[in-house]
């Protein structure tokens, strides 16, 4: 059943852009190939400077995938093209930015590091100053040569932070090394390493029948250092905030490890929470070409409005400026479901958020209650 | 020793505040206002001529509140509320942070800030830091090298893997058996410089502990460097960016900060010795033209008002040499900046060399 599973999604993948990791020597080989190809244009009996073509990023050119045979849907970037051209004025920098990225990711490949984007931006600068003026545009040119060379930013050498956290009965061991019981990692639990290679080997264990999936990283440590774990059996983990690709990807693969277990969000009920929660769910667009391999069917365990009833008035916080602007995108991206699109509504209708810690005014130990009476009922979308 | 004299162990910090409520409770009876004196502290003032008695730990001033005041009589209450939740915390041995505090009595407080003030006040009252209240936040900070330790039922062996980052734990107060075989503890302010030195692997080639606050330290990263530092005896060098944020960091680490001045005894490093980046590094490593940036407004006004402490006249004054530098060159640099010729020079030469060579203050 899972090999029919994955061999059908496989079809419906064909037309989809998406990003591979890949080993260092392969990202090498693309983008000498690419070198190669311009070379070739430029070399044969019609010479012309070739457009580069990469994807655009942008909500118009997103859809959301509902899986035909699965429950995961995820985001993803058709192949709607936005050329750069070295003879149209407004691309002609961007053109040659991604040719200047290419060459420096190149190099580091060959020496076998890697960077950070801070790094990579400094090195550029002083590379070609004419072409790179800030931070962002050397964001945005790795996402392009992401899009061209179809593989991901980490594939290409750039280091990414460790920001998740892991906590609870989950049993993972790196090849030869010692196996680590996420049980006795304390209240800050085992750091989740930005290096996806090392992930990609872990061996997973468990004997947990859900897992949490917590926004904020006060409310993980109280359930950790709380050991929720050991009255429910779980796993709890965390992105500390908005998720990074490490998390979800490790999140992602305990997904695929132990594809029964149910994967349960814990959000402030505001639309950044919501936002969270959907990034796990979906993908970000911004990294829509990497986004949908690690999307996971999470489910929406709180807070939500039926959640208000227990919450005190005084808890409730008005919504700034800022929320508004996410509910407004959130709304306006079409992925959302529609008993998410009422939790949403409720939101800025009343214009009140909550925060999860606002449940502590019924004691410190309310908030394991609160989960378990949650599982219990099965009161999760 | 960690923390503040054995006078801030649970049982005595209980007693103490049965006492101090006691007394209210005894004026109270006698009609008489209570009379609450909370003393000022600050580590560092503008007054330049060095006469200041800023060097002393002592405070520079007490507030009085009394029942006669409206406002005063508020935060009494506010604090008596907060000091309610504060003995429950301590008597189930269970920690929480100031925003769970906050949300216990939300319509009795309605701001979070009434709350970070009463918890100060309460430190004060009970001449204890904040953590002894059991009132913690999360961690912020990592650390790495060659390092091990326990926390509580957990072992931190970070010899096996030395490039291997964790988290700094949250219960410092619950760190033993501390051993190390490092030379030196080397303290960065960004999480991306961590991250090149771990993939330089600097740690196996150097030995060292390496640790960040990721920006501004938080408590924990404060006292765990101390806890190190007075267990292990071990040189600190600090490594932070060449402009005004990298400057507060670094003062931060070395005298503390002004909100939790009373607690400066606990938490300021007067060991920690500033290793870079200097503002005369940039020419003496050739740094590139186009990695210097241009100072804003709002940076030079920070580096002057940074300047005008006390402490750089009295206890620092060849970091003020520096700094002046910076504001007569007018550019600031970043610790990336050196690496752009060589993604290496960091952790190969920079930092070994300078510590070798003793180039830090």
């Amino acid at each position: 059943m899972g090999d029919a599973r994955r061999s059908t999604s496989f079809f419906t993948e064909q037309h989809l852009s998406y990003a591979d990791i890949l080993p260092p020597l392969q990202v090498r080989a693309r983008i000498e190939v690419a070198v190669l190809n311009f070379l070739k244009v430029l070399n044969s009996p019609a010479p012309a400077i070739s457009n580069l073509p990469t994807i655009k990023r942008k909500a118009s050119n997103s859809r959301v995938n509902q899986g035909l045979l699965t429950d995961v849907s995820w985001i993803f970037l058709s192949h709607a093209f936005c050329t750069k051209s070295l003879t149209r004025e407004n691309t002609a920098k961007s053109f040659i930015r991604v040719w200047k990225v290419m060459e420096m990711c190149y190099e580091i490949l060959v020496l076998e590091k890697r960077v950070t984007q801070r790094e990579l931006f400094y090195k550029l600068l002083c590379a070609s100053p004419d072409y790179f003026a800030s931070q962002l545009q050397v964001n945005q040119t790795i996402q392009d040569v992401v899009a061209l060379l179809r593989c991901s930013r980490f594939s290409l050498g750039i280091m990414a932070s460790s920001r998740g956290a892991v906590a609870g009965r989950l049993l993972l061991q790196e090849p030869n090394e010692e196996t680590v019981d996420c049980t006795t990692c304390g209240s800050s639990g085992y750091a989740i390493s930005g290096d996806l290679d090392l992930l990609e080997k872990l061996v997973m264990k468990t004997d947990a029948h859900y897992i949490f999936v917590i926004e904020k990283h006060a409310i993980f440590q109280r359930l950790a250092e709380d050991r929720v774990f050991n009255q429910i059996p779980c796993i709890l983990i965390t992105a500390k905030g908005y998720p990074d690709i490490a998390t979800r990807f490790f999140l992602h693969r305990m997904s695929q490890a132990f594809p029964e277990m149910p994967i349960l969000g814990l959000v402030d009920w505001n639309p950044a929470g919501l936002a969270i929660l959907c990034t796990f769910k979906y993908g970000s667009i911004g990294m829509g070409l990497e986004a949908f391999r690690y999307a996971c069917n999470i489910k929406w365990l709180g807070l939500r409005k039926d959640d208000l009833e227990i919450i005190p008035e005084e808890s409730l916080i008005q919504l700034k400026p800022r929320d508004m602007q996410i509910a407004k995108s959130l709304t306006s991206s079409e992925i959302l479901q529609d008993n998410y699109k009422e939790e949403l509504a409720v939101m800025v209708e009343s214009r009140r958020k909550a925060e999860i810690e606002a449940l502590y005014f019924h004691g410190y130990d309310f908030l394991g209650k609160y989960l378990a009476k949650k599982i219990v009922q099965a009161h999760y979308i | 020793m960690e923390g503040k004299r054995e006078s801030s162990g649970p049982n005595h910090l209980l007693q103490k505040l049965r006492d101090f409520t006691h007394s209210i409770v005894e004026d109270l009876s006698h009609s008489r206002s209570p009379v609450i004196y909370i003393h000022r502290f600050r580590n560092y003032c503008t007054d330049i001529s060095g006469n200041c008695y800023c060097i002393h730990d002592s405070f520079k001033g007490v507030e009085i509140l009394t029942l006669q005041r409206e406002c005063h009589a508020r935060r009494l209450a506010i604090l008596l509320r907060v000091l309610l939740i504060v003995q429950q915390l301590l008597q189930e041995n269970r920690h929480g942070s100031k925003r769970d505090i906050y949300y216990m009595h939300p319509s009795v407080f309605r701001e979070q800030s009434v709350v970070d003030r009463a918890i100060n006040d309460i430190c004060i009252l009970l001449q204890c830091s904040r953590h002894n209240l059991n009132v913690v936040s999360v961690a912020k900070g990592l650390v790495m090298g060659w390092l091990r330790f326990s926390e509580a039922d957990r072992i931190f062996n970070c010899l096996n893997h030395p490039d291997t980052a964790h988290s700094i734990p949250v219960h410092v107060e619950e760190v033993k058996d501390i051993i190390s075989v490092a030379d030196y503890i080397l303290v960065v302010e960004k999480e991306s410089v961590f991250q090149r030195l771990a993939n330089d692997c600097f740690c196996k080639t150097n030995r060292s502990i390496v640790i960040t606050g990721r920006g501004y330290p938080d408590i924990q990263t404060r006292r765990f460097l101390r806890v190190l530092i007075e267990q292990l005896h071990l040189p600190a060098y600090c490594l932070v960016d060449c402009d005004p944020y990298g400057f507060d960091i670094l003062t931060t680490y070395r005298f503390g900060s002004m909100q939790m001045a009373y607690d400066t005894k606990t938490m300021r490093l007067p060991e920690i010795q500033w290793l870079g980046v200097f503002p005369s590094d940039a020419e003496k490593y050739s740094v590139p033209q186009q990695c210097l940036l241009p100072m804003t407004s709002e940076d030079r006004i920070k580096t002057e008002a940074i300047l005008n402490r006390c402490y750089f006249q009295r206890v620092v004054p060849e970091w003020r040499v520096e700094l002046q530098l910076l504001l007569q060159s007018g550019v600031k640099f970043e610790i990336e900046a050196l690496s752009v010729h060589s993604l290496t020079f960091l952790s190969k030469e920079y930092i070994p060399t300078k510590i070798q060579g003793r180039s830090f203050m």
